[in-house]
This record gives C-alpha cells, structure tokens and sequence, in this order.
C-alpha cells in the first residue's frame, strides 16, 4: 500500500506526542509496506511446527506481522553491565525480507506453475531450504568478546547453527522461526509443561514442576 | 553573575548510593539537601511494562534517555547516567562482603585491609537490607554472620534450583538461595515479585528495587530538591581555607548560564569513575592535581572482581525460564584453607538453556523446518545445562587508575577520563592458580554429578567496580577517612563504590550501601538531629518473618 503525504503526516502527528511521553530518545516506528500476509502465512505453514494447529499457526504469524510492524530501526539497544557501547537495532530488514518473499512467489510459479501460497507444504519447505542455504548466514555486527551474562542470555555470537536475532535473520523464513521460537508458548511447546517463561506468575508456584500441558489441555 | 544555590549539603549525583544518604539524612537531620544528577529523570513505573515489550521483543533500551552523549571513556563499565545511575537497571542482587573482605591483609598477607571491619559495618548492612528490601536467607552462621533476619523472607528456590541444590550437596558445597533486591513479600509500598524474569535491565511493576522509588518519595515529601540535567563541572576551593566553597555546574537546559551551589558540606556521589573524575577535574592553580588528591591518589586503585565460568551439562531434566535471574549462593570458598595458596571466590549456580535452545540446522548441516525443528529441540533438552560462576577478587593496582585524558574533551569542553585496568603484581602472580582451582572446582563438580563440562571460560573485565577514592587511615596512601571525608578538605566527603578498597568476591552493590550509610553518620554530624522521632519515608509492610 503506498503511504501518501496526507497519510504520512496524519501519522506522524499522531506518533509524535506519545513518543516524547513515554521515552523521548526512541526513534518512531517508521511507515513502511508490510509484508504480504498470505505469503507470510504460507511461510509460517511450511516451517513452524505441526503442534501449533492451524489456529496456533495463524497466531504465530500474525504475531511475527506485529512485531515487523513495530521494529524501529536504528534505536538504541539495551546496554548494561560490563561495556560503555552504545549499540543500535539493525536496518529495516523488510525490504530484504519482502524481496525474498517475491522470489519464493515467482520460484513456486517458476517450479510449479501456481502460487506459492497454493503448492503444497513440503514444496514449500524445499523452496525455502534452497532459499535459506542461497542466502549468506550473517554474524552480528559488534566486535566485544561475549561475557557469561551475555551467553546464558542468549546473547552469544552466532553459529551457523543457532537461530538468529530476528532483525538480522537473513532470510524471512528464518525471520518467522526465530520470532516463534522467542515466545514462551514455543517453550511450553517443546518442554509440554506450562512453564510460562517471561510471564508474570506467582512467585509461590515457582517451586513446583511445570504442569505437563497435556494434562492442563485435558 | 551566577545563579546561586544554597543549601546545607550538596549531594552531587543520584545513584543508589546517593539515594540511601539522602533518605537518611532527611530522617535524622534538620538540613536542607540539594541533589544534583547531569542525566535525566527516570521513566515513571506506569511505563516500564511497555518499555520491558519493546526490550523483549526488540532488545531496546528500556530507559529512555540514559546516558550523555560525549560522556564517556574508553574501558568505562557502564554507560548509565540519569537520576537513580546504574541501579536503575542493575539486577537487584544483594550479598554482602564477607568479614574476611576487609582483611585480607592481616589474615592473609595479601592485598590492603580497610579501616573498618566487618562488625563496623554490620549494622549498617542491615539498614541498607532494610531500606531497600533485601529478601534472604541466612546461610549457615559460620559463613554468612548477621545479627538479624533478612527483612523479608527469601526468594523460594525454583523448582530447577531444588534440583540443582540436590547436586550442589552432592558435591559438599553448602549452597542457599541468593539475597536480592526483589519483594518476596509486599514491601515498602511495592508489590510480590511475579517472575517477570527481566529485573536487569528492568523490573515491570516494582518489585525490584531501584532508587527512583526513594527519590520519588523524597520528592513527594519535600523532603529535598533533586535537579536533573544539571552537571557539576568542578568544586572550587575557598580561598584561605580548605573548605569547598561551591560546586559550579551548567544547567543542560540553559547551557550559557552559570550556576554555582554553595553547601556546608559537599557530598560526592558520582560512582567509581565520575567521582574521581570530578575531583582530578577541579584543578586549579592552588591545586593543580585536582581537589582532596594530595596524596596524588585521586584515580587510583581502580577495583573488582573477575569472573571464572562454566555452562555443565547433566543428566537431570529441569525447565529452564521458571525464573532464570534467581541462583543458589555460597560463601563456602571466602576463607583459603590453612597452608594454602591464596584463593577466594564466591560461587553461584543457575538454571540455563544454553546449548539447549532450537536450532536452525541439525548436526549434519540439514536446514531444519516444521516438526524436524521441534523435534531436535525436544531431544535436547532431556538433559539440563548449569550456568556456574565465581567471582575472585583481584588485588588492585595502584596504576589501575583513572587519569584526565587532555585529548578527549567532554561537549563543555573538560577533559575526558581516561581509564586503564591494571591487576598488583600479587594479582598477577595469583591469577593462573586461582583460575585453574576454580576450574577444578567445576569439573568436580561436573564428575560428582556424572555431567559434562559444556563450555568454560574467563570474563577478563572487572565486574563491580569501585575504588578511584579509596578510603584509609593514612592521607599519605588514600583519599578519603573511613566515614568518606576527604583528608584535605573537611567539608567534602566521598561516598559509596569510589572509596573501597577492594573489589571483594561478589556483587558489591550492598556493601557500597553500607558504607555510604556509615559515611552519612558523619555526614550528618553538625546538622541538628530531629527533634521528634523520625518520622520514616520508607514504609515497609509488616510481613511477619522472624
């Protein structure tokens, strides 16, 4: 969808007073073309995992849509213990991710003479693993030697095996798979127990065994 | 002419140090305190939750503006400069130095003593676990001396730390859970911990402790005037006397006006690198090392402790995200044993998930998708990662220092700290030994629970930081008294991290408290003591623990 002027001023008249409010050093989420949601959609189908349902599919790409849609470029990231550099988010990685998302389309067509959206999932997912061994496995930029803390947080330097930082996914498929493997449901999913990672929980409940999700959906 | 503050004491900066002096002294004395912090005021609480959506999702800096750009130096540990400092995001956890910290000379011919020990500091520990809600447990009495309970009771052990203690009492090692800033109980007005499970960088509804609550309290009570985005560029010296006669700061708002605070006393507050860096910056013809550095100590002595760690894999399963920044604490390894070569260190245990986390490809290099991608993720995580850290001590160097970079210049146009990392000689002897021991403490203790060593390494930085200050009975070696003062100038004291004169074995924020509680005893002095009885600003909830 083009954003006009008329657009684009509307929105920022209505961004900027809010972000002074709550931080004033954030920089605004900037109008960009979303991406396609039914490719998106057909991507998350093929990649994340058949546990999820349709329902939990749907859920999960919907989410990674609005996690695309409030990525700010260029902000300023964390900075804690242990360094004096200040380091920011990556570039905008939809246009790279919506360029991939076109070749996906025209190599479905190309392969299979229909949509991506329409050729069934282990196409797809052969699509997609020619797609991810094509495109270059980037490493963070950033030169600092990994502390404990930043390895037990996840913030270890990438292998070429490890699911990447979302934003520097260099590929959309992999964008999708590191969002959904971010989330707490993912953890639950995996571990079938009701962890509940990152949520506000009672403090008391901590010293029991995480409930078995099946016995909870039972 | 200048715009004139006056008060009677001039805290310079707003960290947490500076938080609990002021609350103190606001209790006890009949002064006028003045606060002033070159950073910006902290976020309110109403925008932590989404501040913590955007750090989760994004990695985002949940604090807003919390640095001046062009303040800063190479080696610098931390960024972090707005009302509340480092503490804002700091992870609320809350051990003290142990007594043999403070003696490590006449117990064991290594490093320097300070001129307190722990039983002078001990009632001050308490009320610095008081004032900001300390919950703990006691460890056993021989390792862990207090003379009183924790304010509140401790954080429950997780489901996973149980697990993991079952092993750590296999190994012999006495391990109990971790004193933290955190609310196990509702106290002081802020809420039960909920396992949010970000309290570094940022704790959603309060139940971590950050100094903005004091602050705001303060503030609410008029109980003192705290002003932001002003930063003190040097104190000046009155002429005839030693006696500071004004700090003078630009306002970041009014940059061309010139605005000086005249106080009684002078309180610097400014952590381990823009204390010194304020003193050695206020040179001047009559002082031209920088103020209260006589000795030429100003800067010196930089200190913290190094880390030694290690990710073991063992055959248990545990679920790693129950609550992952809380961890099993021993004061087992304080003391060296008889005949022995020098070694101290803490020991922490935690819960991880590293090398159990989903991968994108497999062990043959096939891209994994779909239920491929979930499987191998199940599969791995059968068994269970430890994260095991211990933090040693590092005997400071005198040429650990902070010195004023005559290159580099602040935007006002002062020069720069410039700082440099420096183990004594002694520290450098005793590092591969140190190392290695903690080392085979790992692998025992990776054998004993018939695991694996995943990963282990060493963080080369020094974690903590203090000293630049340090403290001592002789103005010939140190810059400060035991209460803070400076040797050279009666009415300016130094406070908290910059005056201690060693980095110990753990997270030092507690014991930074208690000195600067101890330090604002004499602070305090010369000011009337309140007639009625204190009528506190803390508001701790009864809680009933015994």
């Amino acid at each position: 969808m083009a954003i006009t002027r008329r657009t684009f001023v509307g929105w920022l008249a209505a961004v900027a007073p809010a972000s002074r409010a709550w931080a004033g050093a954030r920089q605004p989420v900037l109008p960009t073309a979303p991406l396609d949601p039914a490719l998106v959609r057909a991507v998350g189908d093929a990649v994340l995992p058949s546990a999820l349902g349709a329902d939990g599919m749907r859920r999960a790409t919907d989410a990674f849509q609005t996690w695309v849609d409030g990525y700010r470029p260029e902000a300023e990231v964390n900075h804690g213990y242990g360094t004096g550099t200040i380091t920011r988010t990556a570039a905008d990685p939809r246009p790279r991710w919506t360029q991939q998302l076109t070749e996906l389309e025209a190599e479905a067509r190309r392969a299979h003479g229909k949509g991506f959206a329409t050729i069934g999932v282990g196409d797809r997912q052969t699509l997609i693993r020619a797609a991810i061994d094509a495109s270059a496995q980037r490493r963070p930029a950033g030169g600092r030697t990994p502390s404990a803390n930043d390895i037990a947080s996840g913030a270890q330097p990438q292998t070429a095996e490890s699911l990447p930082e979302i934003a520097r996914a260099p590929h959309v498929a992999i964008a999708v798979l590191a969002h959904f493997y971010e989330s707490s449901e993912a953890t639950d999913l995996c571990y079938e127990a009701e962890i509940g990672k990152n949520q506000c929980r009672p403090l008391a409940a901590q010293t029991q065994r995480p409930t078995p999700l099946a016995r909870r959906r039972g | 002419m200048p715009r004139t503050i006056e008060c009677d004491i001039c805290i310079i900066g707003s960290g947490i140090s500076a938080a609990l002096i002021a609350e103190k002294l606001t209790e006890e004395r009949d002064a006028k305190v003045v606060v002033v912090e070159a950073g910006d005021d902290a976020p309110s609480l109403a925008l932590r939750p989404e501040s913590r959506r955007r750090f989760r999702a994004y990695g985002e800096n949940p604090w807003g503006i919390d640095h001046i750009e062009g303040l800063t130096a190479d080696n610098i540990q931390s960024r972090s400069m707005m009302v509340g400092g480092l503490a804002m995001h700091w992870g609320g956890v809350t051990p003290r130095f142990s007594p043999e910290d403070f003696r490590v000379k006449s117990l064991y011919g290594v490093g320097n003593d300070w001129p307190m020990t722990y039983d002078d500091l001990e009632p001050f520990f308490q009320e610095a676990e008081e004032r900001i809600g300390v919950a703990g447990e006691q460890g056993p009495k021989a390792l862990d001396p207090r003379s009183k309970p924790f304010p509140m009771p401790a954080l429950p052990l997780t489901w996973n730390l149980a697990q993991l203690k079952q092993w750590t009492d296999k190994c012999e090692i006495p391990m109990w859970s971790q004193p933290s800033a955190k609310n196990s109980v509702v106290y002081g007005g802020r809420p039960v911990c909920c396992r949010n499970d970000t309290c570094s960088p940022v704790c959603p509804i309060g139940a971590k402790y950050s100094p903005d609550f004091t602050w705001n309290r303060l503030r609410s009570a008029k109980a003192i005037e705290l002003m932001p985005r002003t930063l003190v560029k040097r104190l000046v010296v009155a002429e005839g006397s030693n006696r500071i006669d004004r700090a003078e700061a630009v306002n970041r708002d009014r940059p061309n006006e010139s605005l000086d605070f005249r106080a009684k006393v002078f309180v610097v507050a400014g952590g381990y690198a823009w204390s010194p860096h304020l003193l050695l910056v206020s040179r001047s013809s009559r002082f031209p090392n920088g103020v209260a550095n006589r000795s030429g100590h100003v800067g010196k002595y930089l200190t913290g402790h190094r880390n030694v760690f290690a990710f073991i894999s063992l055959p248990t399963r545990l679920y790693p995200g129950l609550n992952e920044q809380h961890s099993l604490v021993t004061k087992a390894f304080m003391r060296p044993p008889k005949g022995e070569k020098y070694v101290r260190h803490d020991l922490r245990v935690w819960e991880s998930s590293v090398n159990r986390r989903p991968r994108l490809r497999g062990d043959g290099g096939r891209v994994l998708l779909g239920d491929e991608l979930l499987s191998d993720w199940r599969a791995r995580t059968q068994q269970a990662t430890t994260r095991v850290r211990a933090y040693y001590d590092v005997i400071p160097d005198r040429w650990s220092e902070l010195v004023l970079d005559d290159v580099k210049r602040s935007p006002w146009g002062d020069p720069l700290p410039k700082i440099t990392w420096r183990d004594h000689p002694e520290s450098v002897e005793l590092r591969a030994h140190t190392e290695d021991r903690i080392k085979q403490l790992f692998a025992r203790m990776a054998k004993t629970g018939d695991g694996q060593i995943m990963r282990m390494g060493v963080d080369d930085f020094q974690d903590h930081p203090a000293g630049g200050c340090r403290m001592g009975n002789d103005p010939a070696t140190s810059v400060v008294d035991g209460y803070g003062r400076a040797h050279d100038h009666e009415n300016l004291f130094v406070v908290g991290a910059p005056t201690c004169v060693s980095g110990g074995c753990a997270n030092g924020t507690l014991t930074f408290l208690a000195i600067s509680l101890r330090q604002a005893t004499m602070i305090g002095r010369d000011f009337p003591a309140k007639r009625a009885a204190p009528k506190s600003l803390r508001t701790p909830e009864p809680h009933g623990h015994a």
